[in-house]
């Protein structure tokens, strides 16, 4: 919530009387919040104002050198507008955390003439029975597309047939090597990126020419390019930021082993024209969420991979070697042009989807669950 | 006044049967038969949610769940269940759809609006789960030459936070 001086601030949504939620409601304006047990009362920076009737209740001494105040997360930081939170206080800062997945998050916001990005109104959530880490996968892999997707796919070629200008696709520049490659970062990081002359869908960006031109005098060339092309990002452990079509935020909670809850938002440049904006949101119903032409394929797939797992006999599964035998390492041409650093990265032909990017994700959830045991690493 | 609660009465009967029946097309998955219910420009519209009680009001600039301004966008996602690719579909699932506290009333010699209630059972066989889905539907039907065409159909999904799959059948 956000202070009476503008200051932004993330709480436990619990009262420090009886532990009762204090706020709930997902959203609104209110400058005080009141226990509706007891009373107990808190400003918007999470100061407690009230202790209902304090003077008459008997409290010990010691009770008024206690704090009453809502207890801050352990660690909250921003980028750029995106408020990252962690209930640990265990955590390198922000900007060490994120990196040069940094850069990716530049790629959607520079967008914006403003550099600002919103939420369309209309987020949504649903769950899937299956395990977290389906999610976090799946956001990486370019491998499953063309057969998960293959009855969206279809829709969408036939689409193309008929489609004009206001499908916003567009255009490599001359000479641009094709191919579909992706980036390994520190923490568990990892993103995946496409180039592709033959597009399958277009793009609110690419629907002005006039605004896209004045992108790239803004960006210049290079990142305007890269803002034309197929970006999934995936921030360790639960947040995923995608630029295709339409932009989506999403992340996750996991409800159990197998069972994930997921929230999902439409993300886009403030400032972009209503055409377009009309164009981001038809494009993201299309593809996301449960309701999705694309992303229920996804859900149910993880509910088959969960489903599969009962093979408690079978041996390790296979999914993890796609592109190993070809690991790049320090520069690239791809990564001179974002002036990105990554540990790893790789680069095929534009069927290839690697599964080397999920790899990073695993060592940092195997560090921390070790970490966690109080096993050293 | 008698002339009146004649047409409204009318307009109800006729507003049930067309509801009704197009709650046994889905549950049986006649899709042909359901979607040719609908005029070809209609708007098909399930809005989000903005928070606790307000549903989401303008398509062009909030997210809907499911938003077709065509019949075009419900026959690709027949289709797509129909090409048996998408695992949404594979098996699909069995949907029983309740529908009631129907109110019809005649806005124009060509149009009826009507105002009911659903609760959609769905049971996905390849789990063994069920799930409810209920909500309200708004109906425009509207007349074309000699025949009646669903012209708008809002449905607000009471329950949104949604397992797995939304698709037109389940709702």
């Amino acid at each position: 919530m956000r202070s009476a001086d503008g200051k932004v601030g993330a709480f436990l949504n619990t009262c420090r009387h009886r532990g009762t939620i204090v706020c709930p409601f997902k959203q609104g304006r209110q400058k005080f919040h009141v226990c509706r047990y007891h009373g107990w009362a808190y400003d918007s920076s999470g100061r407690n104002i009230s202790v209902t009737e304090e003077a008459s209740g008997q409290y010990p001494p010691s009770f008024s050198n206690q704090n009453h105040d809502l207890l801050p997360v352990a660690r909250l930081g921003s980028y750029r507008g995106f408020l990252f939170a962690s209930l640990s206080a265990d955590v390198p800062p922000l900007e060490d955390f994120l990196g040069d997945t940094r850069a990716f998050l530049d790629l959607i916001i520079d967008q914006s003439d403003s550099g600002e990005v919103e939420f369309v109104p209309g987020a949504s959530t649903y769950t899937f029975d299956a395990n977290w880490k389906l999610q976090f996968e799946n956001g990486l892999d370019y491998y499953h597309f063309a057969t998960t997707h293959s009855s969206y796919v279809d829709i969408l070629k036939k689409r193309n047939t008929t489609a004009g200008p206001d499908a916003g696709f567009t255009a490599e520049p001359e000479g641009e090597q094709e191919g579909q490659g992706s980036f390994s970062f520190d923490y568990g990081h990892a993103v995946n990126w496409s180039i592709k002359r033959t597009q399958l869908y277009g793009r609110p960006l690419g629907m002005d020419p006039a605004r896209l031109d004045a992108v790239r005098q803004r960006v210049g060339s290079t990142r305007a390019k890269w803002m034309l092309r197929q970006r999934n990002l995936t921030i360790f452990p639960n947040l995923q930021v995608i630029d295709i079509l339409s932009a989506q935020v999403r992340t996750w909670r996991p409800l159990a082993p197998d069972k994930t809850e997921m929230v999902s938002h439409c993300l886009a440049p403030v400032g972009e024209s209503a055409a377009a904006r009309t164009l981001r949101i038809r494009n993201y119903e299309d593809f996301f969420n449960a309701s999705g032409l694309a992303s229920s394929d996804d859900n149910v797939m993880y509910e088959f991979c969960q489903t599969g797992y009962d093979a408690t006999t079978a041996a390790p599964t296979q999914g993890y070697l796609r592109g190993v035998a070809d690991i790049g390492h320090g520069e690239s041409l791809h990564t001179r042009e974002l002036g990105v650093n990554p540990s790893e990265w790789s680069f095929g032909p534009t069927s290839f989807g690697g599964e080397t990017n999920f790899h990073p994700g695993y060592r940092e959830w195997r560090r921390l669950l070790q970490h966690a045991a109080g096993e050293s690493v | 006044m008698a002339a009146n609660t004649t047409m409204q009465t009318e307009a109800h009967a006729f507003a049930a049967a067309t509801i009704f029946r197009e709650a046994r097309l889905l549950d049986t998955g006649e899709w042909a038969d359901w979607v040719a219910m609908y005029s070809e420009d209609a708007v098909y519209w399930v809005p989000g949610w903005l928070d606790e009680y307000t549903t989401t009001n303008d398509p062009d600039t909030q997210v809907s769940l499911l938003y077709h301004d065509a019949r075009r966008g419900l026959e690709e996602r027949i289709a797509r269940i129909e090409s048996r690719k998408s695992i949404t579909a594979l098996p699909l699932p069995r949907t029983v759809h309740q529908v009631s506290n129907l109110e019809a009333s005649e806005t124009g010699p060509d149009e009826i609006i009507c105002h009911s209630v659903f609760a959609v059972h769905v049971y996905d066989p390849r789990v063994a789960k069920e799930h409810l889905r209920h909500g309200r539907y708004e109906h425009t039907l509207r007349r074309e030459g000699s025949t009646w065409k669903i012209a708008r159909k809002v449905i607000t999904l009471v329950n949104d936070h949604v397992p797995t799959v939304l698709d037109f059948y389940s709702i």
